[in-house]
């Protein structure tokens, strides 16, 4: 059982005994009559990587917030270290936070800036220059100590803001946005260095992100939020694998839904009657009453051209090519198999694209096998 | 198709044309030789000289001055305060009624400024004994009240248009309330007390009506001294007088947008 | 981590209001309202030979009573005087005209300063503040010197020929007009100008994209939506004006009297203080429907901008 217990120091949510670093309780934010975050629970462990993903408006600035003590809940309480932090005020919380906007303070320098934090703890002179040089040296940003922010550019300042909030050593680090005003490139490539960061020093990181590849390449887990709620909490594979919902199925990456209704139950597999006039027989741990309607959601990329199609086989389907948009490594098509449906296949393209086989208004069948999706009930 | 901006670039010429001729005339007169304000006999500085041997003005503009600081030193603190409680405080109870109190002095014709303030300081003379006789103090107080509301309404406008997350950073890095203000936003909206306090300063240099109400005997300002001059007719010293304070202005003016713009002052993202 | 004080920030936060509503609100209450009740009281006394100048309004009676006297005569005097409505009146005109004027001459100027080229606004702005910033005492005066009898404009229009004998404009109500208009075209243009800059330029475009001509785009789109600008500023000169005292007594004449120095001559001359009060709270009443409505429309303008 060696592995298990690796597993469970690796993945502390697995372990019903370990204790949460951060725990959320029943915590609402009402804006007026806007529900902000709305009877939300969490549970987050210490070193953890935790995502907050949603679209705009979603609640995820909010949480963070709340967390940081910069807005109060009107219901609920949070927790810190076994300590209830809900009524401390934001200047006695051991958590910091890096801004959206990053709030650099534009009347001081990069020095000063990391400095200011440790000021108000009214950390010695020599203790504050030494952990001021430690963080300058930790982000790489030690010759640029002496520029204002407004002389950095976009990438430097995040670096500078992370020092900063990274400098009283907080228990817990809160990312609003970390990398939303970087370009696509720099972001990418600060995705991988804020993740060896976190490794190397340990801290716990929460942030928040509306970029749903940049919350899989981080985080250890991802709660997916929508309308001031959380929908589903897991690790990347999971929510992407497993997702829990039509909502979290369809945020998450691209997927293909066959509405349908149960109408067979055998062990761990149920047969879905879906409308296209085919049967699609899916693997389905959780017991499904007969005549449920479900919908079975199926990956792009878990769909294989079919060789040998019939009529009556399960997980088949045919149709015709509508749209190919080719990516460079995959190809996507768009493959019209009723009069309201397309689905969306991505295959690999190994060959040359002048020698790939589909093209263009050409009637193809595809399959995927019972554990390549997953059986949606909300 | 572009419209034709010919039409409104004469209208601007026009407008400028009547907002600086006539102080142009004001100045090329104050260094004529004559009398005659509007005939032009020869250049001369004289009037300059006369100005300067005018006692009677000199204690007067003394007394506007030492008015005048007085005045915008407290304007700024008061007006920063109301500011604050705008931007800051939210729907506090009484909200309308204290904008309502904030923008009235702003259109209030100074007539009735001046009237009510007198009859308060009689008033309050009577019941209290304070203040006893009018002057300095008076004057200040009555040029405080209107404004501190001309402050308000600028320190308003860059409290506003400051991020709040710049003070969020700050409380969140361990930074009491009281720090955060000191430390952070108090620097960050200095350009904005720097045009507050040269407007109350101004304000309070220029005011004739009101001072004219709240002044006591002893106390003349240098609009008082000047309006009693005007009233006589027109007079090269006034001229030589206009050209001083608005030489004075220009070069004040400028000095401070160019300090503003040069740096110092952090800008507001 | 420092001790959980969860009092603190309430309390801090109460304190802050205290000092940040509580001092200016203490301050004008106190010079600023308290002041007007006093004008109100006292133009219900009646002049005497006293120093103030006017009856108690109340007295103490040796048995604890009060006795209240309201003399309304004062107003009845105002309403009843020729010479007082003539002033209300011409003051009302005045600052109608000069309103409409400074709107016809600042809206475009306005315009022109939103619209021309960026490099140039901060210059162009600067301009119309700067006269601002200097004596409003003797910019009026300097208008003594051009309007004059053998003043700069009429000595330039008798050497031009349009005239032969000097035209009497100083001391009459154009002069008086252009005085006003003179005085307070900034406190016009500056409102308009931060209307129109924070237009959004785009909706001009789309105008002119849904086949729109400039002039009727201007009519349709800009106007309107600068609505609030345009109240905004003639309200910052409407209500002044009608109080006006210096720009009347230097460049207007006997026939040109307004409230305002009608409510001097009252004070300073005729040592009135009563029936000054009494004029002040006419004043006062007319102001308040322009005033109310100017505080709305700042109010619902802000309430759109944030
Ligand atoms: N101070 C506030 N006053 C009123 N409503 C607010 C306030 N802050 C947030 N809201 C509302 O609460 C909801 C959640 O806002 P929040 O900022 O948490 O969203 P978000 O998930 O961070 O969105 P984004 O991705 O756009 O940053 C929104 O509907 C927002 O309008
Ligand atoms: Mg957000």
């Amino acid at each position: 059982m060696a592995s298990a217990i690796d597993r469970r120091s690796l993945e502390p949510w697995q372990d019903p005994q370990a204790e949460p670093y951060v725990r959320i309780e029943r915590v609402t934010k009402k804006f007026g009559d806007i529900y902000a975050v709305d009877d939300v629970s969490l549970a987050i462990f210490q070193g953890e990587f935790f995502s907050l993903l949603g679209g705009s408006g979603c609640g995820k600035s909010t949480l963070l917030r709340l967390l940081a003590g910069l807005e109060s809940p009107s219901a609920g309480r949070i927790h810190i270290d076994g300590v209830d932090v809900t009524d401390i005020p934001p200047y006695h919380r051991p958590v910091n936070m890096m801004f959206q906007s990053y709030a650099l303070f534009p009347h001081m320098n990069v020095e000063q800036n990391v400095e200011f934090g440790l000021k108000q703890e009214r950390m010695p002179r020599r203790e504050r220059a030494e952990r001021v040089a430690e963080m300058l040296d930790l982000l790489k940003i030690t010759e640029l100590r002496q520029r204002q922010p407004d002389q950095l550019s976009g990438g430097q300042r995040q670096r500078a803001a992370l020092a900063r909030s990274l400098a009283k050593h907080p228990k817990l680090l809160l990312l609003d946005e970390p990398l939303g005003a970087l370009d696509k490139r720099l972001r990418e490539h600060t995705q991988f260095e804020l993740v060896n960061l976190q490794e190397r020093i340990g801290t716990t990181f929460i942030t928040v992100t509306h970029d749903q590849e940049e919350a899989m390449t981080m985080s250890t887990r991802i709660a997916v939020m929508d309308a001031g709620q959380i929908i589903q909490v897991d690790t990347p594979t999971g929510i992407y694998e497993y997702p829990n919902s039509r909502f979290v199925a369809e945020f998450i990456g691209s997927v293909n839904l066959f509405e349908g209704k149960v109408m067979r139950r055998d062990g761990d597999e149920v047969l879905v009657e879906s409308p296209l006039g085919r049967s699609l027989q899916m693997h389905c741990p959780h017991p499904l009453a007969l005549g449920t309607p479900v919908a079975v959601a199926v990956r792009p990329e878990k769909i294989k051209l079919c060789m040998d199609f019939r009529a009556d086989a399960v997980n088949q389907i045919a149709g015709v090519v509508e749209d190919i948009a080719y990516l460079g490594d995959v190809s996507i098509y768009h493959v019209r198999v009723g009069p309201e449906k397309i689905v969306t296949m991505t295959l690999a393209n190994i060959q040359p694209r002048t020698e790939q086989a589909l093209t263009w208004g050409q009637e193809v069948a595809m399959e995927w096998s019972p554990t390549s999706g997953v059986v949606l009930t909300d | 198709m572009k419209p034709r901006r010919w039409p409104l670039y004469t209208v601007l010429a026009f407008g400028y044309a009547f907002l600086y001729v006539p102080v142009l005339l004001l100045i090329v007169y104050s260094f004529n030789e004559s009398r005659l304000v509007t005939v032009w006999t020869g250049f001369s500085t004289k009037w300059y000289g006369e100005l300067l041997r005018n006692q009677q003005l000199l204690d007067a503009a003394w007394l506007s001055i030492r008015i005048a600081a007085t005045n915008a030193t407290f304007a700024v603190v008061l007006g920063t305060l109301a500011a604050n409680a705008l931007v800051r405080h939210g729907r506090f109870r009484g909200r309308g009624g204290f904008e309502l109190l904030l923008t009235a002095p702003l259109v209030m014709p100074d007539v009735i400024i001046g009237l009510s303030l007198l009859l308060l300081f009689v008033a309050m003379q009577q019941t209290i004994g304070w203040p006893d006789g009018r002057g300095f103090t008076t004057i200040t107080i009555a040029h405080l009240t209107f404004s501190m509301a001309y402050v308000a309404v600028v320190v308003r406008a860059r409290l506003a248009q400051m991020d709040r997350s710049l003070e969020e950073a700050a409380m969140d890095l361990g930074a009491r309330p009281l720090t955060v203000y000191l430390r952070i936003t108090l620097p960050l909206i200095a350009p904005a007390l720097l045009s507050g306090w040269l407007l109350a300063f101004t304000l309070s240099l220029d005011d004739l009506v009101i001072a004219s109400f709240v002044s006591g005997p002893g106390s003349t300002t240098l609009p008082m001294v000047v309006y009693s001059s005007v009233r006589m007719g027109v007079s090269p010293q006034i001229n030589a007088l206009a050209t001083l304070i608005v030489l004075f202005v220009t070069v004040a003016v400028i000095v401070v947008t160019l300090a503003l713009r040069g740096g110092g002052g952090g800008r507001a993202r | 981590m420092a001790a959980p004080v969860p009092n603190r920030p309430v309390r801090d936060r109460r304190l802050s209001r205290i000092v940040n509503v509580g001092l200016p609100y203490l301050w004008l209450g106190l010079f600023f309202l308290l002041p007007l009740g006093i004008v109100l009281r006292i133009s219900l006394a009646e002049p005497a030979l006293a120093q103030p100048p006017y009856t108690a309004l109340w007295e103490w009676l040796e048995s604890g009573m009060v006795t209240i006297q309201l003399n309304f005569g004062n107003f009845m005097l105002v309403w009843a005087d020729d010479l007082y409505l003539v002033a209300f009146l011409n003051s009302l005109r005045v600052a109608l005209v000069c309103t409409l004027l400074c709107l016809l001459l600042g809206y475009p100027m306005a315009y022109a300063i939103a619209t021309a080229p960026e490099r140039w606004r901060l210059l162009l702005l600067m301009l119309i503040v700067l006269p601002f910033w200097t004596s409003f005492l003797i910019r009026v005066y300097a208008w003594i010197g051009i309007l004059k009898a053998n003043g700069f404009l009429n000595n330039f229009l008798l050497w031009l020929g349009v005239i032969d004998e000097p035209l009497a404009i100083l001391h009459t109500q154009v002069a008086v007009y252009i005085g006003v208009v003179y005085s307070y075209l900034p406190f016009m243009i500056l409102p308009l100008y931060a209307n129109l800059t924070r237009l959004d330029r785009s909706l001009l475009e789309a105008a002119a994209d849904l086949g729109c001509r400039p002039w009727r785009a201007f009519l349709r789109v800009t106007l309107p939506l600068s609505r609030a600008g345009i109240i905004a500023g003639s309200m910052l000169v409407f209500i002044p004006v009608v109080g006006e005292f210096v720009i009347p007594d230097l460049l207007g004449g006997p026939r040109t009297l307004m409230v305002g120095g009608m409510l001097w001559t009252e004070f300073f001359s005729n040592k009135d203080w009563p029936l000054a009060a009494a004029l002040a709270m006419v004043l006062l009443g007319l102001l308040v429907v322009p005033f109310v409505l100017m505080q709305r429309w700042q109010q619902r303008a802000e309430a759109r901008g944030s």
